[in-house]
């Protein structure tokens, strides 16, 4: 019988510093994309602003690969519509979603 | 239907899941990067694609989607995998044609039999065995009732 | 699974209709994966037992009272926009549950999604089909889809019209691609014509729809309703009718 645990703690203390704050302006990088990403194609190289940092954790990249890695801050950035899709009709709407410090770079 | 017709079937099918730009000599020695890119592109990234409205639907959950749901936390509860890695492997690692043609919690158990096989916690032998039994453990259960009720039934191929 | 086989002397190949008791092979798989697993020692019976009794205790009924509450006790409003998981407490759910460090796939950040006048908020998870099951139990089988998945980011308005929910231009349509860890729900704004109403009788109106955005709930509006396809050998307790919380 092997021996039930729970799944690997995440080591707190080693985590890369957070870059950004609520408000700040930021670009979602378009890092290659192979095999597995959780930052949306629909975002790449978009401009948004920080609307909440939320957590530290493991990045997807490395999770989904059952790899330690160092953890990252994570953030919300609220896009306005019509800068994610051209053809968008309204100035209003917005989208959010959500992206590790890495992903992200200052504009 | 007889295995042999059941296989030819088989070639049928197989033989129609074409890639998209099927050309008649169908080796390639180079690709536009534009089409390297898109070939790259994880498959659950679909946000943006165009779709067409449809008549959304609820759906009753079978009691092998809930076991299914079950089986995926408790391997990830005991630290067989993370949802992560399931989400890695159900949704991107088995191609186009399995992420848009299979059921979602098809999806599911497919990772999970995946994700062990590749582990090493059982091997592809003992889970085609296993499979194999658990067939022919239903279809005597199956005689057994169909003979106690007395009526004809199909044989699974 | 449906076969074509010949009957002695009949001359003719016919399908067979797959009788109910035609084991699928799905259902097949999941019984291979799920009985290897035990004999390997990965997870216990009871384990998956525990786990199951969770899944199914969970539904809407909880989202729905922390809707009711917030609307009418603007302190618990204010815990619950600070933080969901804490506020989720004092109804009774806790996020932990059932491992005691939250479930693998919804882990243990929840925010909710205050509506304004000006402002509606609809959730979908583009990469797979995330969801709050803690305070919403198992997402609809629509939510799922690629379709919804593929159009609601660029084509909100459209895809809510299609749910017959039409908002004015000046309202600002904010959609929230929920495709990391953070779970949400959607607070909606407080219909009129439901002063000095009850918790039970405002809950009642918070449909799941209404959770997730893509309704808004209104006096007499009680159910979502679809066409639902039925199942072939379904759970015998619908998760989707969890009991509620606390």
């Amino acid at each position: 019988m092997k021996e039930k645990k729970a799944p690997k703690a995440a080591k707190k203390a080693d985590s890369t510093p957070a870059r950004f704050k609520v408000g700040d302006h930021v670009r979602v990088k378009d890092l290659p994309n192979m095999f597995y990403s959780r930052t949306q194609i629909y975002a790449r190289g978009v401009s948004g602003t920080i609307a909440a940092r939320t957590y530290q954790d493991l990045i997807p990249e490395d999770e989904a690969f059952n790899r330690d890695g160092r953890l990252e801050q994570y953030y919300i950035v609220r896009f306005r519509q019509k800068d994610l899709w051209e053809e968008y009709p309204s100035e209003k709407d917005t989208l959010q979603t959500e992206f590790p410090d890495r992903w992200l770079e200052a504009v | 239907m007889s295995l042999r017709t059941a296989l030819r079937q088989q070639y049928d099918i197989i033989g129609s899941l074409q890639p998209a730009t099927h050309v008649p000599q169908n080796w390639n020695y180079e690709i536009p990067s534009s089409l390297y890119r898109a070939y790259m592109h994880p498959p659950h990234d679909v946000g943006g694609q165009r779709d067409v409205p449809v008549q959304y639907e609820e759906k009753e959950e079978e009691q092998w989607e809930l076991n299914t749901y079950v089986t995926c936390e408790v391997l990830g509860w005991r630290g067989m995998w993370s949802a992560e890695e399931r989400r890695r492997r159900a949704d991107n690692d088995l191609g186009y044609t399995l992420y848009l043609g299979m059921p979602y919690y098809g999806r599911w158990i497919w990772a999970a039999a995946r994700m062990l096989v590749d582990k090493n916690h059982i091997s592809l032998t003992e889970l085609l065995e296993k499979i194999a039994e658990v067939k022919s453990r239903h279809e005597r259960k199956e005689s057994s009732e169909s003979s106690q009720k007395g009526r004809q039934h199909a044989r699974p191929f | 699974m449906q076969t074509a086989h010949k009957h002695a002397g009949d001359g003719h190949d016919h399908i067979a209709a797959p009788t109910v008791e035609e084991i699928t092979d799905f259902e097949v798989l999941e019984i291979a994966v799920r009985e290897l697993a035990i004999e390997h020692g990965l997870f216990t019976a009871e384990d998956h037992r525990r786990f199951t009794e969770w899944a199914e205790s969970v539904g809407p009924a909880a989202g729905s009272r922390l809707v009711a509450k917030a609307w009418t006790d603007p302190g618990f409003k204010a815990r619950l926009l600070e933080d969901g998981v804490k506020a989720c407490k004092e109804i009774g759910v806790d996020w932990a549950e059932p491992t005691g460090f939250g479930t693998p796939s919804d882990y243990m950040n929840f925010r909710v999604l205050e509506d304004t006048p000006g402002l509606h908020h609809v959730i979908v998870c583009t990469l797979c089909s995330c969801y709050p099951r803690p305070v919403l139990g198992m997402s609809p089988e629509w939510y799922r889809s690629t379709n919804y998945r593929r159009r609601l980011v660029r084509w909100p308005r459209e895809v809510l019209a299609e749910f017959g929910l039409i908002l004015p231009p000046e309202v600002e349509i904010r959609v929230e691609d929920s495709n990391q860890k953070c779970r949400f729900m959607v607070l909606p704004v407080r219909p009129s014509g439901t002063e000095n109403w009850t918790e039970e009788e405002l809950a009642a109106i918070v449909t799941r729809d209404c959770m997730i955005g893509v309704a808004l709930p209104r006096p007499g509006r009680t159910a979502d309703v679809h066409p639902v396809h039925k199942a072939r050998r379904p759970v015998h307790s619908s998760p989707q009718h969890g009991k509620a919380a606390g």
